[in-house]
């Protein structure tokens, strides 16, 4: 007998508003529907109605864990339209901030992650580790979620004593050396829940278009840092982690692997930091009228920013944002499928889901 | 025993009276041992009973009909019997008992696990009904090993009464036995790795989804009577006989924290397991292990 099985808007085991609905037989999950757009805040609607200035600090809270990607690829796009070139410090400092972003959305998933697989001590430990990273950002920046870094043209924040980030850098990948990537990539508990859970084949991730560690973690290598370089990632050396196996045990070893190569990529420039400007000096921005796009690869994957103009207008006319999680978050329908009721928590957080980007 | 004595246990000591500020510190102290495991301060020495208290204050909703007086009734049946079964204990050294107490205290440990299945059935929400359904193949997992486990110790001993069974000297067979059942309790309390009924990441809490107030009051306290009930079962045929009554109190409940230590230390370093690999383990690994037990005790049986 089938039944059908509602898990949200609400529920212990998400950490945003939306809802999978489930057709399952006895534990076995046959199909699946996924509701989105509980937490619309039509940001996208307000940001027309914000100047240059204020546009940014809008776009920065679409996210409340990789805010500053949403601000640097919003950035990128303006600086387009105002043909300004950031100097190098400032596209070194945004490699760094975003970098570090990356680091502790990982370790936040990978926490989610153990939550879900009912492993509350893991997760207690990978929130400890995170806080140490928001201190390093909160060192950088003053702030801890919402940075503020970009500007039009640069950043807002020299790192002035790169030694001292780059001394507690080397604290937090010992911690992470010793904790998190054993659990990720040795733990049989890890690897009795994920291994062969919620596949997706490199066939079916390339027709469904999925994009990050969820794509790497099905053999498809992509990544925006090395196939289209922005900021300073073009002097940067690093790998991009690739399993083939496509189920959650490969997305879990993607993200792992990319904690290491993000405290690599850290490592580099803090130690190469260029001296000099950290913005353009500017009087006035003199936006031209066009459409300017920009892409980054944020924590989840490809995030792409729109941005039309009109000249002489203070307002951006159109903002678009294409997040990660709604190229993402179709797989999740042919994950689950067939899948146990138990592992469907973790099959669809696998894809490290953020709705409210998504929603906007 | 006479019935004064009977209505004594079951009231007192080591009945209601004594069990339940047990149950609540039994609670505190997985609930405290867990939360410094994982690096939190955890609750205050009192939450188990201001949280009880609390519950007791809150309203029910009013279900119409049948189904509702049933709701009522399993956490009443879960609590009785799960204080029923920790006033059979023999925790002070001489004090009755009857021969098959421990078939007794066995029966009504199972109670509380049947209360709950039919609990989250008469609730009619699908997550209880998912929970419930768990529980109930959880059940049949473990408690084959479970009696198996009492069984083979009993049988060995040649008596079906706790006391004796008490007072008797541990034997190799009796530690194969009290290993099996300890392997049993993680399940029996709904801990991890075998939280199943209640995983509150997939199925939210499982058959207690729908309660609320007094009648989830009543199910918390009995979980923390079973607690108690489980615990002390273990020590009962763990801890090592004395002749001064305080010192085999003592033992008695030095023993059970440190097995509530000891399931703390389980639940906080594993992750949950699915109800397959559940099953798996219990039917492949332990039953083995509690059929082995079972024919050795009847091998020394026959020799005897």
């Amino acid at each position: 007998m089938s039944y059908r099985i509602p898990m949200g808007p609400f529920h212990p085991g998400l950490e945003e508003p939306y809802k999978l609905e489930m057709i399952c037989t006895g534990e076995t999950v046959t199909d699946a529907k996924l509701h989105i757009g509980f937490n619309f805040r039509g940001i996208e609607h307000l940001a027309e109605t914000r100047n240059y200035i204020q546009v940014i600090a809008l776009m920065e809270r679409v996210c409340g864990i990789c805010s500053n990607i949403h601000t640097l690829t919003l950035c990128q796009a303006m600086e387009r339209l105002t043909n300004l070139t950031p100097p190098p410090r400032a596209q070194y400092i945004r490699v760094i901030v975003a970098e570090l972003e990356r680091l502790h959305s990982h370790v936040l998933w990978a926490g989610i992650a153990a939550k879900l697989m009912g492993f509350k001590t893991m997760f207690m430990t990978c929130f400890e580790i995170r806080e140490k990273v928001m201190d390093v950002l909160q060192a950088i920046s003053g702030n801890r979620v919402n940075y503020a870094m970009n500007r039009i043209g640069g950043v807002n924040r020299d790192i002035e004593d790169p030694a001292s980030i780059l001394k507690m850098l080397e604290a937090l990948e010992r911690e992470m050396l010793r904790t998190i990537i054993p659990i990720f990539t040795t733990s049989t508990t890890a690897r009795s829940r994920c291994a062969g859970v919620g596949v997706l084949t490199a066939a079916k991730a390339a027709s469904v278009g999925v994009v990050g560690p969820m794509a790497r973690a099905s053999g498809l290598s992509q990544d925006l840092r090395r196939a289209a370089p922005y900021a300073a990632y073009e002097e940067m050396e690093f790998d991009v982690p690739v399993q083939t196996e496509g189920d959650v045990r490969a997305r879990l070893l993607v993200r792992a692997l990319e904690i290491m190569e993000s405290c690599k990529i850290l490592r580099q420039a803090l130690g190469k930091l260029p001296p000099g400007e950290i913005f353009v000096p500017v009087e006035k921005y003199a936006f031209i009228t066009g459409t300017a796009t920009s892409r980054a690869e944020a924590p989840r994957g490809e995030v792409m920013y729109s941005v039309s103009w009109r000249e002489g207008s203070r307002n951006p006319a159109r903002v678009h944002v294409r997040t990660p999680t709604y190229a993402n978050m179709p797989a999740v329908r042919w994950m689950v499928q067939g899948a146990r009721l138990a592992d469907t928590p973790l099959i669809q957080a696998s894809i490290d889901p953020c709705y409210s980007c998504t929603d906007r | 025993m006479s019935l004064t004595t009977a209505l004594a246990r079951l009231l007192i000591f080591p009945g209601l009276l004594f069990a339940v500020p047990a149950a609540w510190f039994f609670l505190w102290v997985e609930r405290k041992a867990v939360a410094l495991m994982q690096g939190r301060i955890g609750p205050p020495f009192m939450q188990p009973f201001y949280d009880f208290i609390k519950l007791l204050g809150k309203d029910v909703p009013v279900r119409e009909g049948i189904g509702g007086l049933l709701m009522k009734a399993w956490p009443l049946l879960a609590v009785s019997s799960a204080a029923g079964a920790v006033a059979l204990l023999p925790v002070l050294p001489a004090q009755g008992g009857f021969q098959g107490d421990l078939i007794l205290l066995l029966a009504l440990l199972e109670v509380p696990s049947m209360c709950i299945i039919a609990a989250g059935f008469s609730s009619r929400s699908i997550f209880g009904e998912i929970g419930s359904a768990r529980e109930a193949v959880l059940s049949v997992s473990y408690n084959i090993v479970f009696l198996l486990a009492i069984l083979s110790i009993a049988v060995s001993q040649h008596t079906f009464r706790l006391e004796a069974l008490a007072g008797l000297p541990a034997t190799p067979l009796r530690w194969l036995g009290v290993a099996a059942l300890l392997a049993c309790l993680p399940a029996k309390l709904h801990i991890n790795p075998f939280s199943l009924p209640n995983a509150e990441q997939e199925i939210y809490a499982g058959p207690m989804t729908e309660y609320a107030g007094h009648e989830l009051a009543m199910w918390e306290l009995a979980h923390g009577l079973e607690w108690v009930a489980a615990t002390g079962l273990v020590a009962t045929l763990a801890a090592p006989r004395f002749a001064l009554w305080w010192l085999a109190a003592l033992a008695f409940v030095a023993l059970s924290f440190a097995v509530v230590l000891l399931l703390a230390v389980l639940a906080s370093a594993t992750a949950r397991l699915a109800i397959d690999t559940t099953v798996r383990f219990y039917w492949h690994c332990t039953l083995i292990f509690a059929v082995l037990a079972i024919s050795s005790a009847l091998i020394m049986r026959f020799r005897s």
